[in-house]
């Protein structure tokens, strides 16, 4: 239960952390899509706006949600269960970025994800270790 | 997609694939996390910031990040999300050719896969 709400808030405020950030950039660059257009001038004005700082703070919680989930669950459990953040992030920017977001795009989403779980898959999940620990306590090992 | 955008894929990509490796090394010598107290939380955030591990890894997702709100400011935040999930693949080629680790078949296919997805993202 720790585990499903500590990930979840990560989840959570990974995508809308992006949304905002993403916001943040646009109003600064004029919405424009040319990357020709982009000067550094624009990260010293991204840190002087309260929508790139509520983005940052966002983050920032992500990643202590991150970090302190690794200390007592397994990398190859966390990184399977965050990449679902990948559809929550493009379901975002598709509602509340007015992003048209194609076919292709959501299929190419969907991949990832699976390849994400594919690539985290390993023998032991975190559940598996301490079924394991129980296991061989109550059977001591023979070496 | 222009060549300044897939450099800063790139570099989104590679220094937070560092970034997360010297976190995790830094994070597993810190002991489970059990309270939330926030006394506690205190005395971990004291000790993770003598984490020389911890650090340079903090220093590695800064820049990542910083290329990510500067490509935020021209590309769409769906397209620029899934085509950073290439870091799942340079993390199994890491541990392939640096770590030497076996890879075995299925887990060739999640790479593939997030390639194939990759690819999807990026057509118009």
């Amino acid at each position: 239960m720790k585990t499903a709400i500590v990930l979840t808030v990560a989840i959570l405020a990974q995508s809308i952390g992006n949304v905002t950030l993403s916001k943040g950039m646009k109003l600064i660059s004029g919405g424009s899509t040319d990357s020709a257009d982009f000067s550094l001038i624009m990260l010293l004005q991204a840190m002087q706006s309260p929508l790139i700082w509520m983005g940052i703070l966002l983050l920032i919680l992500f990643f202590v949600m991150f970090m302190v989930s690794l200390t007592w669950a397994d990398l190859s459990f966390v990184v399977p269960v965050i990449s679902l953040s990948y559809i929550v992030n493009v379901v975002l920017a598709h509602q509340f970025l007015g992003e048209s977001v194609s076919e292709t795009r959501w299929a190419g989403t969907l991949l990832i994800c699976l390849g994400v779980i594919l690539v985290s898959r390993s023998g032991h999940s975190t559940r598996d270790k301490d079924a394991y620990a129980v296991h061989h306590e109550t059977r001591p090992s023979q070496t | 997609m222009d060549g300044i955008t897939l450099v800063m894929i790139a570099i989104i990509v590679l220094s937070n694939a560092a970034g997360d490796v010297l976190i995790t090394r830094g994070m597993k010598k810190m002991g489970e996390v059990n309270s939330f107290h926030p006394y506690h939380l205190l005395q971990l955030g004291r000790k993770v910031l003598g984490n020389g591990d911890f650090l340079s890894g903090v220093f590695c997702l800064a820049i990542s990040f910083f290329a990510f709100i500067s490509v935020l400011a021209w590309a769409e935040m769906s397209f620029i999300v899934p085509a950073t999930s290439v870091v799942y693949v340079v993390t199994v080629l890491g541990a392939k050719f640096f770590l030497k680790e076996q890879i075995d078949k299925l887990r060739w296919a999640g790479p593939f896969l997030v390639c194939m997805g990759v690819v999807l993202v990026c057509l118009p």
